[in-house]
């Protein structure tokens, strides 16, 4: 691993997503929508503080594994959009070191998404970012680890479908979010679903979230099956990027993004 | 047909490049069967034939892109894939239909490339590359702003500021008006005379193969029917010239194909 290399992927990721107005969106405008949005909700049919210290904290939640999601595949796009992809395999980068700058954008998108859902809901709402106690440090990691499966899985597509794999980079998690019990538990689901959101380790997650704002408790039960099935998801998520790597040698799909 | 070039080499270890018994075959097509290429330092190599002869799939399998189903690559010294790393450290590489990276400038892709390939003193590379290519006036402006004959320039610069030892080129004047076009052969001749740089390219224009290769690796679906002097190869196959002799071979393509 050069550091070197690793930092200047870094720069260019980053000057990449800061000069497109549409990073701008994603990282600071909708956030803000979604935290007034439930943050409002919450005020609205909560009763007392519970529910939107609970809409915030998911909120946050939500938005912090979204940002290190959209770096990594977004960041990919980028590459693939530019046609710069040959332009990069012709140089001594390995895939590791361009992974490794993916993550580190991605943390910093974090970083930024989540000072802003927390002085939105601190500000508007008097809702600390910290209401859920210790729990969110195991928590945030267990969503971190899964957001990077989601990523590796979602640079493997665009290895092969190219830009068409766009609405995976977004979108997965869009659809993870009603399914994994963000904001309800998953008892709330209709019971064809519950099946399904058993098997997601996010929803192990937030129902850890959950207890840690209610009763400020560490669902250490909860936590571990999480960490567990986001451990699972990464592994596959590996396997099917380097199967991918090997296919996109083997199969000459370089060839799609000259 | 035509005698191999005598070698300007001692002896394998002495080869920028060696290529051997090279095999690729996508589905049902043979893309690249059975090609052997051997460059030494300082040689000017000039791989054609007509589209679909092979030559973008074999200087993919040079650069690591794509994997051969058979035969091996070393570059540099460096076998491939796994010194591909090592080895792109002293290989430039550059395309004419390849864009350069959106978002940055002229000035942030040459010093993002640099970073990639490790120059130490990135800054004085880059200025000097600059002044080389007479590109400095470009400096502050975004790659995707630039007329094709820059862009191309650019590509050049990125290719060559860590000096490497091999300049790996596909169609590198393709699309450039004619002053363009003998500008950048005149910095590629500038490079291999003055820098010691190895070049390899493709090219489907027969009269810039002529000027600047003193050897021509001729291909004809997947196979080397020729590699000699440019001069050589012309009389060995009974033509006037290397047009002559490329626009029989593409005549010959039409027909089978039809």
């Amino acid at each position: 691993m050069n550091g070197r290399r690793v930092g200047a992927m870094v720069r260019r990721n980053a000057l990449a997503q800061v000069r497109n107005p549409g990073h701008w969106f994603l990282l600071l405008v909708l956030p803000v929508v979604d935290a007034l949005l439930f943050g409002s909700i919450g005020v609205a049919y909560g009763d007392g503080d519970g529910p939107v210290r609970l809409l915030i904290t998911a909120t946050l939640l939500f938005h912090l594994i979204w940002q290190v999601t959209l770096a990594g595949s977004l960041g990919f796009l980028e590459e693939v959009w530019s046609r710069n992809v040959l332009n990069l395999v012709a140089t001594p980068l390995t895939e590791r070191e361009y992974l490794a700058s993916l993550g580190i954008v991605g943390l910093l998108r974090t970083l930024v998404t989540v000072v802003l859902i927390a002085t939105v809901g601190l500000g508007f709402y008097s809702v600390s970012p910290d209401s859920a106690g210790w729990v969110l440090v195991p928590s945030v990691v267990v969503l971190l680890i899964f957001g990077w499966a989601v990523t590796l899985m979602v640079v493997g597509l665009t290895l092969q479908y190219g830009d068409s794999a766009e609405v995976f980079s977004w979108g997965t998690l869009v659809l993870l979010m009603p399914l994994s019990g963000m904001f309800y538990p998953v008892e709330s689901l209709p019971s064809l679903l519950r099946p399904i959101a058993e098997v997601i380790p996010l929803t192990s997650v937030f129902a850890a979230t959950r207890e840690g704002l209610e009763t400020g408790s560490i669902a250490w039960g909860e936590l571990a099956v999480g960490a567990l099935g986001s451990l699972v998801a990464l592994a596959l998520a590996a396997w099917f990027l380097d199967r991918q790597l090997r296919r996109f040698r083997s199969l000459g799909w370089i060839s799609r993004f000259t | 047909m035509a005698s191999r070039r005598p070698p300007k080499f001692d002896g394998p270890m002495d080869l920028v490049l060696r290529a051997d018994d090279l095999h690729k075959r996508f589905g049902d097509v043979a893309a690249v069967n059975g090609v052997t290429l051997h460059v030494a330092p300082g040689e000017r190599v000039g791989i054609v034939g007509p589209n679909g002869a092979g030559k973008t799939t074999t200087l993919l399998m040079l650069l690591g892109a794509v994997e051969p189903d058979r035969g091996t690559v070393d570059l540099v010294g460096q076998r491939l894939p796994q010194g591909r790393s090592a080895a792109m450290e002293r290989v430039g590489f550059a395309a004419g239909y390849l864009p350069l990276p959106d978002r940055l400038t002229v000035l942030e892709t040459l010093r993002f490339f640099a970073d990639l390939h490790g120059v130490e003193d990135r800054d004085e590379a880059v200025e000097s590359v600059m002044d080389e290519l007479s590109i400095r006036r470009l400096s502050g402006q975004v790659c995707e702003s630039l007329s094709s004959g820059q862009g191309t320039l650019v590509g050049i610069a990125k290719a060559v500021l860590h000096r490497p030892r091999l300049l790996i080129l596909d169609e590198p004047t393709a699309s450039l008006d004619p002053d363009v076009a003998m500008r950048v052969r005149d910095r590629l001749e500038q490079l291999n005379a003055e820098h010691d740089v190895t070049l390899l390219l493709t090219s489907h224009d027969m009269r810039e193969v002529e000027r600047l290769t003193d050897r021509v690796v001729f291909l004809r679906d997947g196979q080397v029917i020729a590699d000699g002097k440019p001069a050589d190869v012309v009389a060995a196959s009974g033509h006037v010239d290397l047009e002559a002799m490329f626009l029989a071979e593409a005549a010959r393509r039409r027909e089978e194909e039809v």
